[in-house]
């Protein structure tokens, strides 16, 4: 019956153990270890009745079935993932490596850094943002992944554990349930019916044994009792507290046989009748309770009474009410744990009514014991409870039951006193409600109790009406503790390392595209710079060409404007304050030229269109040309002029002698301006290139004054010409001047334009500042440098060296008479000290004796000392009171053995404003017979004077200031006369009358002329309107000098204004004036004259200027009609070479107005042949020699097809007026003919007349042709004087 | 008579409104001075010389910069002679034009060239149309008799 019970009750197991190998089948060898399990499990659950088996494998399998499947699914998916994820950080991986190429480039192009920054930044954020991420991706998903799986197994173990033991206790319980019922079963069969209470009696005392025998049998066993139908209970109760055994009993008194029956029939009609009513239905009932023994089962003490139910639960009728086995839990008092109580009736015979119900409690303590043990190891929490929440067993010793007044309760998994169960439970409660569905499986990974995160699994064991739910929570720290601690620690690193990254990635991009846009900028600031600067030069350049271009237009009308009032100044009609007003006029207008030819030289020089010329000149003597020049405005003004120069200058030197002078000129004129006492010297030395090594301003001026002249030239002549091939020449100059000084701070500045040193200087001295900023340029063209050195004492000492070739043969000019053997005694009578010193100091230097006094009391006294010695040689003795130096001098002249005396006289000693100084002139005379006087003449000195001299026989007279060349011709006068007398034999009576045939023995030296002869290219040139300002200036300075001279010559004002007012005729003609008496003279074009002749010469010039006044009438009428002007040209053959028609015939009509023959062709080639084709008739007509017969013949053969003059085009189609011109000069050269060529071009500037002159051009018109300018052209080269 | 002496003060007005405006300056004074008995057509000639050679120069240039490749070296030189001939018969804006001109060529300015072409085109279509204007009343006064009367 048990056996059919048995299956009846598993059939469902067996089905579903069957069943459960083709579930089985398709789990994989993953699920090994759970099979291994379940297989226990299952082996378990064969050998008993295992009504929770199915559920429990069903569960597994399910599980098992699901975590595959899940795990398959999410390896499948996770592996996808990653994949995916790889796929994608590779694909921006190379997206960001090209935009990081690209970038460069679109920063480049693009130029718009900062958004490029952001681009750069937002993808280095992105990239590393990814990086991180993966990382943190695949370092803990599959760690996490395993781990999950290896503690799901571990939780599932340890949770197995509990519920084997749990079986175990039920299964126990089951079997000595199952034993006692059988037992029960067949001893009530063999009591079948008890007949009388002794059979009752017995029958109750066979059971009694019986179910001692099972009850001492089984120690575990709480309690087994044994209830009969007739409400007699039998109950065995071990009390493991206190070890204490007790057998419980009813009172038999009130159980009667007989009620059994009535009972028995209704049993299966109504089951309410065994409820537990029946029991306590005789409450009255009387329960006693003996102790036993617990080996023997003796009793060992009284009986005591007890109420009934009160120590246990007996199992009634009601707790098998279908008369299947029950599960029960249950309270006892003695137990501080929950009892578990398994229910089976007890059958009769007939199987078909229930005679007793056998109830066996054990105590659920021993699984309480397990899972602590289990959760000592593991850590973590195990509870079991009801179905309805009460706690059956946990791993703590919290207490299971509550102690309330009358009996134990069993408490709510959710009010137990532990608190993580408590909050466990809560949590259960509160997601998955009161009740777990049967076979619902909780498994929660992440659940928050108190601050801790656990792993939380229930399941479900489903025991007949006794339901019962475990739970498991383990701390997730216990299993995951480790990996979330190193996966938080990776995750902060990996943060923390992407952001130290990115920091340092925005570093690196900042500092990068920094470079780079700071690079950019550069370069946008370079370019813009460029461009200004490009913009600046070439703003420049057309102020400068347009000044350039100007400085046509600008002059012709002041040349306009200062002729008319030339013209208006000879007027004879102008009243006197008239004329003062135009005269004043006449010197405004050449002030604003001056200043205008100051602007345009300067522009000229800044556009880089002055062109220096290169042609030999003597600096030396263009040098004393200016300080004559200037010495008159010096002796007006109190002021010294000296010149001292050094002898190894050389004589010539290739240079452009207009700008040089006008560097001096300036210089000069700069100081006389601000210099009111003292001096101005103009000091000059040389220092070889070859020598020169390192030429600093600082070098002590005497030392290199003392420098040795070089010793090349004591060299073959041979090798000197070899290296002064190029020979370039360094020349210092000094001038130094005791004016004002300029502040230390200015000098620098006063080279600057529009400069000066005091911008109080303009309203006293006047001038632009322009000045020196045009010596420093043009210093600086010259390959020198200019600057202001400290000078001891009062004023300015500029100091400038200038880089100038020597021609090859210039040394040889240096030749010097010596005239140390002449033994010669020099005595200088000057006033000015400084100008008496250095000549004095030469004069020592070249072998001379000499003496200086600075009055006239010191000459008699000098004199008289010095001749009166002689005299006491004679008898006489004078006592003289002569200073110590001057003693010493005189003293060693005394020792001198037959000298010859040399006494420079300055005019100025004389005393002037009385009649004295005829006086002081004969008291010389008594020194004349020993002594040669030579006197030194202020420009102004009066002709009364000048006459009383010569009358006295003082023929030796020199313009101030001395310089060596006159000092040179001084002395060489001196010496030629000195040889006559001795060649004469004749001292003193023949002297007079050879002096007067010779021209040199009277010296006058005159400034105008030698300006006039300075040079004959300039003087075309400027006649040219030529754009050469500076010799413009130097001229209108030289005018001004002219102009004295003339004064004190001619006493006439008026004429002298009016030989002004005919610069350009007079320019003109002084080429032909001067010309035959440059040859007489030994020196270039120093003019020597004739005393005697002097008169005649000024009578000549004032001759000449009423020539000049008519010739400038004549001008004049020729300015307003050209018909009277015809014949100006008259007889000229003209070749014009000119391919613009136009031109062509406005110039050939303009010619021939004024009576010249014009032969036109139309370009170079055709002006050349045209030219050849007489050359062999020029070649007879040359045969008479000289100019003036050449003109003569000119003249004569009017008809011949000579050509006096070729103007010519520069510009032309063919061959241009340079080719022309060039190839002209070339058929010229060997013939000595020299045929004028008048270059006519549009260019204005003097580069391009440099280039006109340079290929043999004579001068140069500039379009359009001016009527004025181009007939005094003409007329200056056929040197035709009208 | 009177219709003479309207014409004469018309041909001063006319002239001075040329100096005025600056198409002509003194040099075409003094070629008007040059003009006289022995050479009685002689600005009217040198002017018309001038026109060709101005049309002439004017069209070379062109087709100079109308090349890919300008020589700006040929222009410069057609320029200078222009300019040239412009400044004897004293065409003061053309020869303004020129130096204009001749600044950008210096600068091989292609735009700036082909500017002062068409300027010079323009001012001499001008001067032309201004200077036969002139031209035919003198010749009309010399037709009523009258004389040119002379600049001063």
């Amino acid at each position: 019956m048990a056996g059919e019970g048995h299956r009846r009750n598993y059939s469902s197991t067996t089905s579903s153990n069957e069943c459960s190998p083709t579930v089985g089948t398709d789990t994989p060898i993953m699920a090994t270890p759970l099979r291994k399990v379940c297989d226990r499990i299952l082996g378990f659950a064969s050998s008993c009745r295992k009504n929770t088996a199915p559920y429990g494998r069903r569960i597994f399998y399910r599980d098992v079935e699901q975590d595959e499947f899940q795990y398959g699914n999410t390896h499948c998916l996770s592996s996808y993932y990653s994949v995916f994820v790889v796929r994608l950080a590779i694909m921006i991986g190379k997206v960001m490596m090209t935009q990081v190429q690209i970038l460069p480039l679109l920063s480049k192009e693009l130029g718009s850094e900062n958004e490029m920054e952001f681009i750069a930044y937002a993808m280095l954020a992105i990239l590393i943002g990814l990086l991180t991420i993966l990382t943190w991706h695949f370092t803990r998903s599959y760690t996490k992944k395993s781990l999950d799986t290896l503690a799901s197994g571990l939780r599932y173990e340890i949770l197995q554990r509990p519920i084997l033991r749990m079986w175990n206790i039920l299964n126990s319980t089951a079997e000595i349930t199952a034993a006692q019922v059988k037992l029960s079963e067949y001893v009530i069969r063999r009591y079948s019916k008890p007949a009388n209470q002794a059979e009752q009696v017995e029958l109750y005392e066979v059971m009694r044994d019986i179910t001692w025998a099972l009850f001492s049998s089984r120690k575990a066993l709480n309690a087994i009792t044994i209830n009969y139908r007739n409400g007699f209970v039998q109950a065995f109760h071990r009390d493991h507290r206190s070890n204490n055994t007790f057998y419980i009993y009813s009172d038999l008194v009130n159980y009667s046989i007989n009620s059994q029956g009535s009972y028995d029939t209704n049993m299966f009609s109504s089951h309410q009748a065994w409820d537990d009513q029946s029991i306590h239905r005789n409450v009255s009932a009387i329960w006693y309770r003996e102790p036993l023994d617990p080996v023997s089962g003796e009793k060992k003490g009284k009986a005591s009474p007890i109420p009934p139910d009160d120590l246990i639960n007996i199992a009634g009728l009601s707790q098998v009410p279908d008369g299947a086995a029950s599960w029960h839990v249950a309270v006892s008092k003695y137990t501080d744990s929950p009892l578990l109580q398994a229910a089976l009736p007890v059958w009769d015979s007939s199987n078909k009514s229930i005679v007793a119900v056998v109830g066996v409690t054990t105590s659920l303590f021993s699984v309480g014991q397990l899972m602590r043990e289990l959760v000592e190891v593991h850590s973590g929490y195990i509870y079991l409870t009801s179905q309805e929440g009460y706690l059956l067993a946990t791993s703590t010793n919290a207490p299971l039951l509550t102690n309330s007044t009358t009996r134990p309760n069993l408490i709510m998994a959710v009010d137990t006193e532990e608190p993580i169960i408590r909050m466990g439970a809560r949590w259960l409660e509160k997601d998955y409600g009161n009740k777990l569905t049967p076979g619902q499986i909780v498994h929660v990974e992440n659940a928050k109790l108190g601050d801790q995160q656990y792993y939380i699994d229930s399941f479900f064991l489903n025991l007949k009406r006794l339901p019962i739910v475990g739970v498991i929570i383990i701390p997730r720290r216990y299993i995951m503790g480790k990996v979330d601690e190193r996966a938080f620690k990776t995750l902060v690193i990996l943060i923390s390392a992407s952001l130290c990254i990115l920091v340092i990635g925005c570093v690196c991009i900042l500092i990068l595209t920094n470079g780079v846009s700071k690079e950019m900028k550069l370069r946008a600031e370079l370019i813009s710079h460029l461009d200004a600067r490009r913009r600046a030069e070439a703003s420049n350049n057309y102020k400068s060409q347009f000044l350039a271009n100007m400085s046509h237009e600008l002059r012709t009308p002041m040349a306009a404007v200062i002729g008319l009032l030339d013209i208006l100044i000879c007027d004879d009609c102008l009243t006197n304050e008239q004329y003062a007003t135009v005269t004043q006029i006449r010197k405004c207008s050449t002030a604003l030229l001056r200043l205008l030819n100051n602007i345009l030289d300067l522009s000229k020089v800044e556009s880089g269109k002055l062109v220096l010329e290169d042609a030999e000149f003597d600096l030396g003597r263009e040098l004393e040309g200016l300080i004559d020049m200037f010495s008159v405005q010096c002796i007006n003004h109190n002021v010294e002029a000296v010149l001292d120069l050094s002898d190894d200058m050389p004589k010539l030197v290739r240079g452009d002698s207009a700008r040089a002078v006008q560097i001096f000129a300036n210089l000069i004129s700069n100081s006389i301006k601000f210099t009111t006492t003292g001096h101005i010297i103009l000091r000059g030395w040389c220092e070889n290139i070859n020598t020169f090594n390192d030429a600093r301003f600082h070098l002590d001026q005497k030392k290199m004054r003392c420098a040795p002249k070089p010793k090349l030239r004591q060299q073959g002549n041979h090798m000197k010409k070899a290296w002064k091939k190029d020979n370039k020449m360094i020349l210092w100059f000094e001038i130094d001047d005791t004016g004002c000084g300029i502040d230390p701070g200015k000098w620098e500045s006063v080279f600057e334009s529009f400069e000066q040193a005091d911008p109080s200087t303009t309203r006293l001295h006047g001038g632009t500042g322009l000045g020196l900023c045009i010596v420093r340029t043009l210093v600086n063209k010259m390959g020198g440098e200019i600057k202001v050195v400290k000078k001891n004492g009062s004023g300015t000492l500029m100091r400038l060296y200038l880089l100038l070739n020597t021609p090859a043969d210039g040394a040889d000019l240096h030749c010097q008479v010596d005239f140390s053997s002449q033994n010669i005694v020099v005595l200088l009578a000057l006033y000015g000290s400084m100008g008496r010193v250095i000549m004095s100091q030469w004069l020592h230097k070249i072998g001379l004796t000499t003496s200086g006094v600075s009055d006239w009391n010191e000459l008699t006294q000098v004199l008289r000392k010095l001749f009166h010695v002689r005299r006491r040689e004679n008898g006489f003795d004078v006592n003289c009171s002569l200073n110590e130096p001057l003693k010493s001098e005189v003293l060693n002249i005394e020792d001198m053995k037959d000298p010859v005396f040399i006494i420079v006289v300055d005019i100025a000693l004389l005393d002037l404003s009385t009649d004295i100084w005829k006086e002081q002139i004969n008291s010389l005379d008594k020194f004349s017979g020993k002594a040669k006087f030579a006197w030194m003449l202020n420009h102004d000195t009066s002709n009364a004077i000048k006459m009383e001299l010569r009358k006295k026989g003082h023929l030796l007279m020199v313009n101030k200031p001395l310089y060596k060349a006159k000092m040179i011709h001084i002395l060489e006068t001196v010496i030629k006369e000195k040889d006559l007398e001795r060649q004469k034999q004749s001292p003193d009576a023949a002297r007079a009358k050879t002096k007067d045939g010779d021209m040199h023995e009277c010296l006058e030296i005159d400034s105008t002329h030698f300006d006039t002869a300075s040079s004959e290219e300039s003087d075309m040139a400027e006649m040219g309107k030529s754009n050469s300002p500076s010799t413009f200036h130097l001229r209108e300075k030289r005018r001004e000098t002219e102009k004295m001279a003339s004064e004190s010559q001619c006493q006439s004002f008026k004429k002298c204004l009016v030989e002004l007012a005919n610069v350009d005729a007079e320019s003109r003609e002084d080429p032909c004036q001067i010309r035959p008496n440059s040859p007489s003279t030994q020196y270039g074009k120093d003019m020597l004259v004739c005393n005697k002749q002097a008169p005649f010469s000024t009578q000549n010039e004032s001759s000449k200027h009423e020539e000049r006044i008519s010739e400038s009438s004549s001008h004049k009428e020729q300015g307003n009609s050209y018909s009277s002007k015809a014949g100006n040209l008259d007889g000229l053959r003209i070749l014009l070479a000119e391919d613009t028609p136009v031109l062509q015939r406005v110039a050939t009509i303009m010619l021939e107005k004024m009576g010249a023959k014009v032969i036109a062709v139309g370009d170079g080639l055709q002006a050349v042949e045209a030219l050849n084709c007489i050359s062999s008739e020029k070649d007879f007509k040359r045969e008479s020699p000289g100019d003036d017969g050449e003109r003569g013949l000119q003249t004569d053969i009017q008809d011949s097809p000579r050509y006096d003059l070729v103007l010519m085009d520069c510009q032309m189609p063919k061959m241009d007026g340079y080719e022309a011109t060039k190839a002209i000069r070339k058929s010229e050269s060997g013939t000595g003919f020299h045929i004028p060529i008048v270059a006519l071009t549009a260019h204005a500037m003097s580069s391009d007349e440099a280039k006109c002159l340079e290929v043999g051009m004579d001068a140069y018109l500039t379009k359009p042709i001016d009527y004025k300018l181009m007939v005094s052209t003409i007329l200056s080269l056929t040197k035709r004087t009208a | 008579m009177d219709v003479l002496s309207q014409l004469q003060r018309q041909l001063a007005d006319f002239l001075a409104s040329l100096y005025r405006e600056g198409f002509v300056d003194d040099q075409f004074t003094q070629l008007q001075k040059l003009q006289d008995e022995s050479s009685p057509d002689f600005v009217m000639e040198v002017v018309s010389l001038f026109f060709e050679d101005c049309e002439k120069l004017v069209n070379n240039m062109a087709k100079v910069l109308e090349q890919q490749v300008v020589d700006f070296k040929q222009v410069d030189s057609h320029v200078h002679q222009l300019k040239g001939s412009s400044s004897s018969i004293g065409a003061a804006r053309i020869r303004n034009v020129c130096i204009a001109f001749k600044t950008f060529c210096e600068g091989q300015n292609r735009e700036g060239c082909l500017r002062c072409l068409q300027q010079v085109n323009h001012e001499h279509a001008q001067l032309k149309a201004n200077l036969q204007s002139l031209f035919t009343l003198e010749r009309q006064i010399v037709a009523a008799g009258g004389s040119v009367p002379a600049m001063q």
